[in-house]
C-alpha cells in the first residue's frame, strides 16, 4: 500500500512542496491540502494515513506563533484531529507545524488527546528570528515511532520563538520520563550520545530551550513535532558544509524521519 | 448587526517564571545600547490590543487566554492596567511609554487578531476592529535621557502616535494611553475638472500642487490633446467635460507618464559632449540604443531568452520543463521615510512582479542590497532624516518580515556604506520565480493570453487612501513636506493567500492575463493590460474599500498594497470567485477588457475618464537632454610608510571596514533556507561564517540542476568613471557566479539604476555631469554584456535620489546594481569560497594591475588622514574577452572536479580574499606573492594586496591536483601563491621577504564586530 500524507496549506504556512516532496521520497503519496478544505467537508481527515503541519509564518505569528492556526484546528477541526489521532495515525509538525501543536494542546498531549495547551514556545533569548545549523540528538529510549533508530542529524533550525518552555517544571520530568521529550540541540564537538539537560551555549543551543528541547512527541509516540527542519536536508547537497566533507552524495539526515512514518503506516495499516 | 459596538481593552506581558526572561523588552534594552550608546538597566513591553466590537464581556474575557494572551507564558488581563499588578511589577517603571499605530495605518497584527476572534466567535460583526499597541517600560535610566528622546527612538511619527509617562506620572500610576485610532470619515468629492488653459507658470503650478510630476512640455501635450476637435466631440457624446481633463485623467496621465513608470529619462534623446576625446553625438534613447538592442542581437542567437522586457520580470528557458524569471525593484523614497514599511513593500511588491509575470510564477528566492549612510556617522544630520543606523535597523526588519513571511528565502544580497546615501537611502530588492514552461492546458505560461470581454478581477487587498501618488513621488527629490500618505506598510499574510490561490488558478487554466498593482495602482494595472486588447471599462464603485469616501481619482490610482488585476473568461467566474472564498481572499470583478480602443473609466453610471490608448501610451513628448563629460580630477593616494607587521593591521582595519566587514548577524535573521533548494548558502567554512560568493539554489526538490543568483555592486568607482563602476558591476556579478560554478551558457543579467537626478536645472546645476555618467555606464553595459553574452532580460531605473532638507542637497554616487541569474547543470559540483584543508595550494587566477583608483583602500587612507590622502589612480579597467576565456577555463576545471574552493577578489583586493577563505577553514596561510607583479610594472606592494583589480578569484586545489589543474589553465594568468597552513598566521611575502603578517583569528573578531547588531 501507499500511504497518504495530508500535508495542511494555507494562511501562510510556507514549506509545504518540500513537505510534500519528502513524504514523496519516502514513498508516500503527498497531497497539499488547504485546511479550509477539511473544514469545509471538501476533503476528510480519515481518508489520510499520516497528517503534516509544515513550517511557515501562519498568520504571520502575530498574537505569538501558531497560535491562530492552532486555534483553527482547535475550533474548527476539533474532533476530526481528534479521531485522526486516536486512530492510531501519525501526525508531525515542524517549525510553525510544531507551535500549531504545542499551542493546540496536541503536544506533549495527554492520553486523552484533550487538546489542552501544557507547554509554550517562547520567543529565542536572542529576541529574534535566525536561520542557522544545529545538530540534534535523538534518545534512543523513546517510543516515538517516528525517530526510531536515529541517533544524530544536521538540520537548519529557522525561528523567532522555539524556546520550549512550561509552567510546571514537574511536567517536564515527566515527559522525560515518558520518553516524550524526544530531540535535544547537542554540541557537536561530543562524541554520541551526550545529550544533556543542562542549557548549552549559544549558538548550539540557538534558542535557549529549556533542557534543550528541539522536539517532543504524545505519550502515544504518534505524534511528533519540532522546531528544526529535517525536511530542510532531504538531499546531502543541502547540508551546511557539504562541500568540506567527502560524501557520497545521496539522501540527506533530515529523510529518516518520514521514511520512518511512512514504513510505520505500511507495517500497521491495509490500506 | 444591531448590537452595540464596546471598546475592550487586554493587555498582555511575560509571566514571571524562573528560566523565561521578556525576550522584546531585552531586544530594546540592545538596541539602544548598540545604536545609541544608552544603557539602561531594565526593559519590559507589554503588548496591547483594543478591541472594537459588539461581541460580549464574557466572550471578551474568555479571549484572554484563548487568544490574545498565551496561558503557559503570558499574562493577559483585560481592562485593568497589568502595571497596577504589584505582583508582576513590584517597583513602579521610570519612565512608561506607549506606541501605537496613527489611523488608517495598516495594522497586520490587530488583523490577525480580528480574525482570531472570529474563529473562535464566529458571530461576532466583521466590522469590529483590532488596535494594536506596545507600551515599553524603562527601569534606571540615565538621567541625561528624556523620556521624549526615547519615545523617539521607539516609534516613527509618520505613521505611529505614542503617549508618555515620566517618572512622576509612574509614582502617581498614571500610565500612558491612547485612544481607539477610530479613521476620521470621508466624504467622496465630486469628480473635478482641471482647466489646462491657463498659462505655462500656472501649468507648472497645477503640476506642482497636485503632486503631479509632469513638467512642461509635458503638460502642453496634455493642453493640446483637450483642443483636438475630434477629442472634444467624443467628449461631448460621453457626458465628459469637453475641453479640459478631469481629475481622475489628469491623475491617470500623471501615473502612466512618470519617470517611475514611463522612464523618460532613459528614453529621452541625449546631445552628449565628451570633452576629453571630442565626441559630439545624439543617443536617441539610452535604453533602446544600450540596452534593448544588445538583448535583442543576443536573442537572435540563442533559444532560451523566452519573453524580455515588455513584461513583470525576464523569462528564461531553464530547461525542457520549467523556466525561471527575476526582476529588481527599488523603494527608496518610501524607505527613507519609513525604513520598516518602505523596506517590507518594497520586497512584497517585487514577489508580486513574479507572480504578475507571464500567466503567473512562482517566487522561489529573494535578494537584497542597500545602500546606506554608514552606520557610525557622527555629522549633522539634517531635519527630517533618520541616523543610517536607524534606518539600516528598519529596513532590515522590514526584509525580513516580508520575506520571511511569505516563505520565500533571502539568498544573497550586499550592504554598501557612503555617507551620500545618507539623504537617500537605496533599498534593492530582487525576486526570482519560476513557472512550468506548460501549464495543463497546455498555453505557455510565459505569454498573456487577453480577450476583449476577459472579465477584470481585483484580487487580494482594498483600496485605501494609503500609497497614494507613491509613483509621483519617488519621481520627486524628497523634501520635507513628502507627504505620509505614499508611506504604506505591507501585508504579507493577505499576499500569500493570494500567492497560493493565484497559482492554483493558474494550474487551474482560470487566468488570461495577470499583472500587479504596484505604482499607479489599478489606473496603470489596466491601463497597461488595456494596451494588449485595445481597451478597458473600469467601474470604479465596484472597487472594495479599506474605508468609504474615498474620491473615485483616489480609488483609480492608489497603490495600496497586495492586489493583482486579473483578466477571466467570463465562464470561469464562478470557479475563480469559489477558489478566491476558499482561499480567504477577496476577488472583486471591477470591468471588462474591450478593444475599445480607450480606457474608460466609470463610478456607477457616471464616466469619470476617457483616455484614448494611443494617448495614454504614446502621448508623452520625449525628452530632450544635454550630456558633457569632463573627466574629474582627484588628489592621488599618499601611502603611509609601514613594515610588515604594520600592512597586517591595515589590513585588519580593512576587515573591519563597514564595506568588508562580515554582515552575518543580520544576514542570519533573513530566512535564506526555505523550500530546500539552497545548495551554496550565505555563509560556509567549518563555523559557517565565511561569506559566499553566489548563491546557488536547487529548486526542483530532489533535482541536481541549479540555478545561480548573483549581484554586483561598486558606487565608489562612479567618483572616478561610471563606465569603470558599471563594467566593474558586472563582472563582479559573473565573477560571484563564476565561484560557484556557473553553467556560462545560460546567463542572464538585470540592470538597477540608482542615479542622482541627471536633468541640469537651477536645483542641478551639476546634471550635464551626471547625464555624461550615466551615458557612460550605458556604454558599459552594452559593451560588457555583449563581450559576455550577457543579456539584460529585466532591469529599472529610480532617477531622482536626491534630498534637500534644511536647505542641504545630497545626491547618491551614481549606482549600477547588476544581478545576474545563471545556470548550475549539477549543483553536487557547485564550489564554495572557504578553503578546505591544510596543505591545500592556493592560486590567483587573473591580472594584477596597478588599480587603486577610489578602492577601499583610498577610502580608509582618505579617512584616516582627514582628506590628505586623495582617492585618485586607475580604477579598475575591464578586460572582457581575457575574463571570459579565463571564467570559461576555470568553471570547466570546477566541472571536473579539481577546484576546492573559489573566492571573487574584490572589495579590498587579494589580502582580504585571503582572510576570507582561511576564516572558512579556521587556518592560516603562507604565500609568496612575487609571480603576480609581472602582469603590470607600476604593481606595488599595496596594490598587489589591496588593488581591485577585475577578473581575478583566489582558487585552492588539493595538491594531487595541481598538475593537472595548472596544465587546464594553461595560457591563462595562474599563479601559485602559497598553502593553507595550520597555524593561526597569514603571512603574505614578496621575494621570500614578508611584506604583510596578521593573525587570523584576530582579523575574523575585527571582521566580525563591526556590525555585529548589538544582540547576542
Amino acid at each position: 500500500m501507499i500511504p497518504r500524507v495530508a500535508v495542511l496549506s494555507g494562511f501562510g504556512i510556507n514549506c509545504e512542496t518540500e513537505t510534500m516532496a519528502v513524504f514523496e521520497m519516502a514513498g508516500a503519496k503527498a497531497d497539499r491540502v488547504h485546511v479550509n478544505r477539511l473544514v469545509n467537508g471538501e476533503l476528510d481527515l480519515e481518508d489520510y494515513h499520516i497528517m503534516a503541519v509544515p513550517g511557515g509564518f501562519s498568520f504571520g505569528d502575530h498574537l505569538g506563533s501558531g497560535r491562530l492556526m492552532g486555534n483553527r484546528l482547535r475550533f474548527g477541526l476539533r474532533e476530526q484531529v481528534r479521531k485522526f489521532v486516536k486512530s492510531g495515525k501519525p501526525v508531525i509538525g515542524i517549525c510553525n507545524g510544531f507551535q500549531v501543536l504545542v499551542k493546540m494542546g496536541l503536544l506533549p498531549g495527554d492520553d486523552d488527546v484533550s487538546l489542552t495547551q501544557t507547554a509554550s514556545l517562547a520567543l529565542n533569548d536572542s529576541g529574534h528570528y535566525e536561520n542557522r545549523w544545529a545538530t540534534l540528538e535523538f534518545d534512543s529510549e523513546s517510543h516515538c515511532i517516528w525517530t526510531k533508530g536515529m541517533t544524530r542529524i544536521r538540520v537548519p533550525v529557522r525561528h523567532g520563538e522555539g524556546k520550549f518552555v512550561t509552567a510546571d517544571k514537574n511536567l517536564l520530568d515527566d515527559w522525560g520520563e515518558g520518553g516524550q521529550l524526544v530531540v535535544k540541540y547537542v554540541d557537536p564537538s561530543t562524541e554520541y550520545p551526550s545529550s544533556t539537560d543542562e542549557v548549552l551555549p549559544y549558538p548550539i543551543s540557538p534558542n535557549q530551550s529549556w533542557r534543550n528541547i528541539a522536539g517532543v512527541c504524545d505519550p502515544s509516540g504518534l505524534v511528533f513535532g519540532l522546531m528544526p527542519h529535517p525536511e530542510a536536508n532531504h538531499s546531502t547537497w543541502l547540508g551546511a558544509t557539504w562541500t568540506r566533507e567527502n560524501i557520497e552524495h545521496g539522501e540527506g539526515e533530515g529523510m529518516k524521519i518520514f521514511r520512518n512514518a511512512v514504513n510505520y503506516v505500511s507495517e500497521n495499516f491495509d490500506n | 448587526m444591531g448590537s452595540q459596538m464596546e471598546i475592550y481593552n487586554f493587555e498582555v506581558t511575560t509571566r514571571d517564571i524562573e528560566g523565561l526572561t521578556d525576550a522584546r523588552g531585552d531586544s530594546v534594552k540592545s538596541m539602544l545600547e548598540s545604536d545609541y550608546g544608552v544603557q539602561v538597566n531594565n526593559v519590559r513591553v507589554i503588548l496591547g490590543y483594543q478591541v472594537k466590537s459588539d461581541m460580549s464581556l464574557e466572550q471578551a474575557t474568555r479571549s484572554i487566554y484563548d487568544l490574545f494572551a498565551d496561558p503557559i507564558i503570558e499574562v493577559g488581563n483585560l481592562e485593568n492596567s497589568l502595571l497596577d499588578n504589584k505582583n508582576l511589577f513590584s517597583e513602579a517603571p521610570q519612565i512608561a511609554i506607549k506606541v501605537g499605530f496613527k489611523p488608517g495605518v495598516t495594522d497586520n497584527a490587530g488583523q490577525a487578531g480580528l480574525d482570531g476572534l472570529r474563529t473562535i466567535f464566529p458571530e461576532i460583526s466583521s466590522a469590529s476592529q483590532v488596535a494594536t499597541a506596545m507600551t515599553y517600560l524603562f527601569w534606571g535610566v540615565p538621567s541625561d535621557i528624556s523620556p521624549n528622546w526615547l519615545s523617539s527612538k521607539l516609534h516613527n511619527q509618520m505613521i505611529e502616535r505614542s503617549s508618555i509617562s515620566d517618572s512622576k506620572d509612574c509614582q502617581k500610576s498614571v500610565w500612558p494611553s491612547l485612544d481607539f485610532p477610530e479613521r476620521p470619515k470621508l466624504t467622496q468629492k465630486p469628480s473635478a475638472t482641471v482647466n489646462l488653459e491657463v498659462s505655462d507658470e500656472e501649468l507648472i503650478q497645477i503640476s506642482e500642487k497636485g503632486l503631479l510630476a509632469l513638467n512642461l512640455e509635458e503638460m502642453k501635450a496634455i493642453q493640446e490633446n483637450y483642443r483636438d476637435p475630434k477629442v472634444r466631440a467624443a467628449r461631448v457624446e460621453l457626458g465628459l467635460p469637453e475641453k479640459a481633463p478631469t481629475d481622475a485623467e489628469l491623475e491617470c496621465l500623471a501615473q502612466t507618464w512618470s519617470e517611475h513608470c514611463c522612464h523618460k529619462i532613459f528614453a529621452s534623446k541625449i546631445h552628449h559632449v565628451d570633452f576629453e576625446t571630442g565626441e559630439d553625438a545624439y543617443i536617441d534613447s539610452l535604453f533602446k540604443t544600450h540596452i534593448m538592442k544588445p538583448t535583442l542581437d543576443i536573442q537572435s542567437e540563442v533559444n532560451w531568452l523566452l519573453s524580455i522586457f515588455h513584461d513583470n520580470s525576464g523569462v528564461i528557458a531553464w530547461n525542457d520543463d520549467w523556466s525561471l524569471c527575476i526582476k529588481a525593484e527599488t523603494h527608496n523614497s518610501p524607505s527613507a521615510l519609513d525604513p520598516f514599511g518602505g523596506a517590507m513593500t518594497g520586497i512584497v511588491g517585487v514577489n508580486r512582479d513574479i507572480l504578475g509575470t507571464g500567466l503567473g510564477a512562482r517566487p522561489i528566492a529573494n535578494t537584497d542590497v542597500f545602500c546606506f549612510g554608514p552606520p557610525d556617522y557622527s555629522g549633522h544630520i539634517p531635519e527630517g532624516l533618520f541616523h543610517p543606523s536607524r534606518v539600516f535597523r528598519g529596513v532590515h526588519a522590514g526584509v525580513r518580515a516580508g520575506g520571511n513571511e511569505s516563505g520565500i528565502p533571502t539568498v544573497n544580497g550586499s550592504i554598501v556604506f557612503d555617507e551620500r546615501y545618507l539623504g537617500k537611502p537605496l533599498v534593492y530588492c530582487g525576486t526570482v520565480g519560476i513557472m512550468p514552461r506548460l501549464l495543463p492546458d497546455g498555453r505557455e505560461s510565459h505569454e498573456k493570453t487577453p480577450q476583449p470581454g476577459n472579465i477584470i478581477y481585483m484580487v487580494g487587498g482594498r483600496v485605501g487612501s494609503d500609497g497614494i501618488h507613491g509613483a509621483t513621488f519617488s519621481s520627486l527629490e524628497l523634501t520635507e513636506d513628502s507627504p505620509s500618505s505614499a508611506v504604506q506598510i505591507g501585508d504579507p499574510i493577505t499576499q500569500k493567500k493570494m500567492i497560493d490561490m493565484v497559482l492554483e488558478a493558474r494550474d487551474l487554466g482560470l487566468i488570461q492575463v495577470i499583472t500587479d498593482n504596484g505604482a499607479g495602482g489599478l489606473s496603470s494595472s489596466v491601463g497597461e493590460l488595456a494596451e494588449l486588447t485595445g481597451g478597458a471599462d473600469l467601474d470604479l464603485a465596484a472597487v472594495p474599500l479599506k474605508q468609504p469616501g474615498l474620491s473615485k481619482w483616489e480609488i483609480l490610482v492608489s497603490e495600496s498594497q497586495e492586489r493583482m488585476t486579473i483578466g477571466v473568461n467570463p465562464e470561469d467566474c464562478e470557479k475563480f470567485e469559489k477558489l478566491a472564498q476558499l482561499h480567504e481572499v477577496e476577488a472583486t470583478a471591477v470591468g471588462t477588457f474591450t478593444d475599445s480602443g480607450a480606457f474608460v473609466v466609470r463610478f456607477g453610471d457616471e464616466t469619470v475618464a476617457h483616455l484614448p490608448i494611443s494617448f495614454l501610451h504614446d502621448g508623452c513628448p520625449q525628452l530632450q537632454l544635454e550630456s558633457e563629460w569632463r573627466t574629474p580630477e582627484h588628489d592621488p593616494i599618499l601611502f603611509p610608510d609601514v613594515n610588515h607587521i604594520e600592512m597586517g593591521e591595515i589590513l585588519s582595519r580593512l576587515m573591519a571596514r563597514p564595506n568588508v566587514a562580515s554582515k552575518e548577524w543580520w544576514v542570519r535573521s533573513y530566512d535564506h533556507e526555505v523550500i530546500a533548494q539552497s545548495v551554496i548558502k550565505p555563509f560556509c567554512g567549518v563555523n559557517h561564517d565565511a561569506p559566499g560568493d553566489a548563491a546557488v539554489i536547487a529548486p526542483i526538490q530532489g533535482g541536481t540542476q541549479g540555478a545561480v543568483i548573483s549581484n554586483g555592486i561598486v558606487p565608489r568607482y562612479s567618483d572616478i568613471d561610471a563606465y569603470a563602476m558599471a563594467a566593474a558591476s558586472i563582472d563582479e556579478a559573473l565573477r560571484n557566479a563564476v565561484c560557484v560554478g556557473v553553467d556560462l551558457e545560460l546567463i542572464a543579467g538585470l540592470d538597477n539604476f540608482c542615479w542622482p537626478d541627471p536633468v541640469e536645472s537651477a536645483k542641478t546645476p551639476d546634471g550635464r555631469y551626471k547625464l555624461a555618467q550615466l551615458v557612460r555606464a550605458n556604454r558599459a553595459l552594452d559593451e560588457v554584456c555583449r563581450a559576455y553574452n550577457l543579456p539584460c532580460i529585466s532591469g529599472k531605473d529610480s532617477m531622482k535620489n536626491d534630498a534637500t532638507l534644511d536647505g542641504e542637497k545630497i545626491s547618491v554616487p551614481p549606482t549600477l546594481l547588476f544581478s545576474l541569474i545563471g545556470n548550475h547543470s549539477d549543483v553536487r559540483k557547485a564550489v564554495s569560497s572557504d578553503f578546505k584543508q591544510v596543505g591545500d595550494m592556493i592560486y590567483l587566477v587573473g591580472e594584477t594591475h596597478q588599480e587603486l583608483g577610489a578602492s577601499e583602500l583610498a577610502f580608509m587612507l582618505r579617512d584616516e588622514s582627514n582628506g590628505e590622502s586623495g582617492i585618485g589612480g586607475r580604477v579598475p579597467q575591464i578586460d572582457t574577452s581575457r575574463n571570459l576565456s579565463l571564467y570559461h577555463s576555470l568553471t570547466k576545471a570546477m566541472s571536473n572536479e579539481l577546484v576546492s574552493s573559489a573566492h571573487d577578489c574584490s572589495d579590498a583586493g587579494l589580502a582580504a580574499a585571503v582572510a576570507e577563505c582561511c576564516f572558512g577553514c579556521d587556518s592560516g596561510a603562507d604565500l609568496d606573492i612575487s609571480d603576480i607583479f609581472h602582469a603590470d610594472i607600476n604593481l606595488n606592494d599595496w596594490g598587489a594586496l589591496f588593488g581591485e583589480s577585475l577578473g581575478r578569484i583566489l582558487v585552492s586545489v588539493k595538491p594531487e591536483n595541481s598538475e593537472i589543474f595548472e596544465a587546464s589553465m594553461e595560457g591563462h594568468e595562474c599563479n601559485y601563491l602559497g598553502k593553507v597552513n595550520s597555524g593561526d598566521n597569514i603571512t603574505i611575502s614578496d621575494q621570500g621577504i614578508p611584506i604583510l603578517i596578521a593573525s587570523m583569528s584576530e582579523l575574523r573578531d575585527s571582521w566580525k564586530n563591526t556590525l555585529n547588531g548589538g544582540i547576542n
